[in-house]
C-alpha cells in the first residue's frame, strides 16, 4: 500500500488469497444458509452506511447544478498529460508546479499550476479569450487573455475543481475538469 | 433498495447483473435522455448512482475537503462527457472509475507533497461528521441506533481491504460487480471470494460481541 506510485493500486487485488488479511482459511466457503446471511448483512451495512455516511446534501445539489455547465457548443480538450501521473517525481523536489496538457485535434493547452498562480500557453500560438471556470457554484469565472504568443497567465491559483473555457480562432474549446 | 428477494448463491453465477438490476437497466436511457436536454433524466442518474460514486470516494479515506473536492470533479467531469460515453448503460462503472482515479491522484499528490511517506495520511478519517453526531441526528429507536453504532464500529476496524471492499458494496441500491471493479481495480472474480469472506470476518467480530 506504501509503495509509490498508482501502480501499487493497480495490484490490488491480483491475489486476494495471498494477502495477510485472507491468509487463514475460514472453513466451509459455499453453503446457502452462509450466503443468505451474508446477504443480510450486506444489507445492514447498505443500512447503516445511509445514516452513518450518507452522500452530504450540498454534494447533492452540486451535481445536480452540475449539467447546468453541459456545453453543447464547446469541442472538449481532454487531458492528455498530467505531471501527477506522467512525470517522474524528482527525489526531494516535493513543490514541483503540476503541469497539464489538454488537447482537443491540433489544438493543445499546458497549463503549469503552481501555488501563485496559474500559467498557460495555447498551441498554436495564437490570441484567446479564456475564462477560468469553477464549478456551478461560481456565477463570474475569472477571464484571462491569451497574447499573441498564446501565453496566459492568472495570479489566482484554481481551487477545487476548475476548466478552461478558451474562445480562439471563431470556436470554442472547454478543457475537461480537473481538480488541481 | 433492492426488491424483493435477498441475494443468494446466483451471485458467483451472475455477477454483472447482481443488485439494483431494475435501476440499472434504466441508465443507458436516462443518460441518452439527459443528453436530449431532459434535466428530469440527469436528475434520476445524479439520485440513483451518487452513493456509488460516494462510497468509491469513501473508501479511499480521504479527508473531507479532498473528498467532496473528488465527489465535484467527477460529476462535473461526467455532465461534459455525457454524449461522448461509449456504452451509457455502464455509467455506473463510468462513474466509479473517474473517482478511483482521482481518489488515487489526490492520495499521490499528497505522497509527493510530503516528504515523509507518513501512512498516517492515508488514513485520515472524517472529521465534520462523526458517526456518534450523525445518530444523534437519526431518528432511530436506541437500541437500534446502538446496534447500528456497533456494527459500523466493527466494520470500521476490519483491515483495510475489507473495509474498502465492504464501504463500496454497500452503496445504495447496491452496485454491481462491474461497478465496484471498476471503483476499486479488482478483477470481478475475486469480488464474490473476498465479500465473502469479508462479510463473515465481520459477523465474527460481531458474533464476539454478542451485538447481533
Amino acid at each position: 500500500m506504501h509503495d509509490d506510485g498508482l501502480d501499487a493500486f493497480d495490484a490490488f487485488g491480483q491475489d486476494p488469497l495471498n494477502e495477510e488479511e485472507f491468509a487463514e482459511q475460514e472453513g466451509e466457503l459455499d453453503d446457502g444458509a452462509g450466503e443468505f446471511e451474508d446477504g443480510l448483512l450486506e444489507e445492514e451495512l447498505r443500512q447503516a452506511a445511509a445514516i452513518l455516511d450518507p452522500v452530504p446534501a450540498e454534494l447533492l445539489q452540486f451535481a445536480m447544478d452540475a449539467y447546468a455547465l453541459y456545453d453543447l457548443d464547446a469541442r472538449l480538450a481532454e487531458l492528455t498529460f498530467d505531471s501527477l501521473v506522467d512525470a517522474i517525481p524528482i527525489r526531494g523536489v516535493t513543490d514541483a508546479p503540476r503541469m497539464l496538457t489538454f488537447t482537443a485535434g491540433e489544438l493543445s493547452i499546458d497549463v503549469e499550476v503552481t501555488s501563485e498562480g496559474l500559467m498557460g500557453q495555447v498551441m498554436p500560438p495564437q490570441p484567446a479569450g479564456i475564462e477560468v471556470l469553477g464549478g456551478p457554484q461560481v456565477l463570474h469565472p475569472t477571464t484571462l487573455t491569451a497574447d499573441a504568443m498564446g501565453r496566459f497567465t492568472s495570479a489566482a491559483p484554481p481551487t477545487g475543481p476548475f476548466a478552461l473555457r478558451l474562445r480562439a480562432g471563431g470556436e470554442v474549446v472547454v478543457t475537461e475538469w480537473l481538480r488541481a | 433498495m433492492r426488491a424483493g428477494t435477498l441475494p443468494s448463491t446466483a451471485y458467483d453465477d451472475m455477477p454483472y447483473t447482481r443488485g439494483g438490476t431494475v435501476d440499472r437497466a434504466e441508465v443507458g436511457a436516462l443518460v441518452q435522455s439527459a443528453v436530449d436536454g431532459d434535466a428530469a433524466a440527469w436528475k434520476a442518474l445524479v439520485e440513483g448512482l451518487s452513493p456509488l460514486v460516494w462510497s468509491v470516494v469513501r473508501s479511499h479515506r480521504l479527508s473531507d475537503a479532498d473528498g467532496h473536492e473528488v465527489y465535484q470533479t467527477v460529476w462535473l467531469r461526467f455532465s461534459q462527457h455525457l454524449r461522448r460515453i461509449r456504452e451509457p448503460e455502464k455509467a455506473g462503472s463510468w462513474l466509479a472509475s473517474t473517482a478511483r482515479n482521482e481518489c488515487l491522484k489526490v492520495i499521490k499528490s499528497l505522497r509527493r507533497l510530503m516528504p515523509t511517506d507518513d501512512p498516517q495520511l492515508l488514513d485520515r478519517v472524517s472529521e465534520e461528521r462523526t458517526p456518534e453526531q450523525s445518530l444523534i441526528d437519526a431518528e432511530e429507536a436506541a437500541s437500534d441506533a446502538e446496534r447500528i453504532r456497533r456494527l459500523w464500529q466493527e466494520f470500521e476496524e476490519l483491515g483495510d481491504r475489507c473495509r474498502q471492499l465492504l464501504r463500496v458494496l454497500m452503496a445504495s441500491p447496491p452496485p454491481s460487480y462491474q461497478e465496484v471493479s471498476a471503483g476499486l481495480g479488482i478483477a470481478v472474480g475475486s469480488i464474490g471470494p473476498m465479500r465473502q469472506r469479508c462479510l463473515r470476518r465481520l459477523r465474527a467480530r460481531l458474533d464476539a460481541l454478542g451485538a447481533l
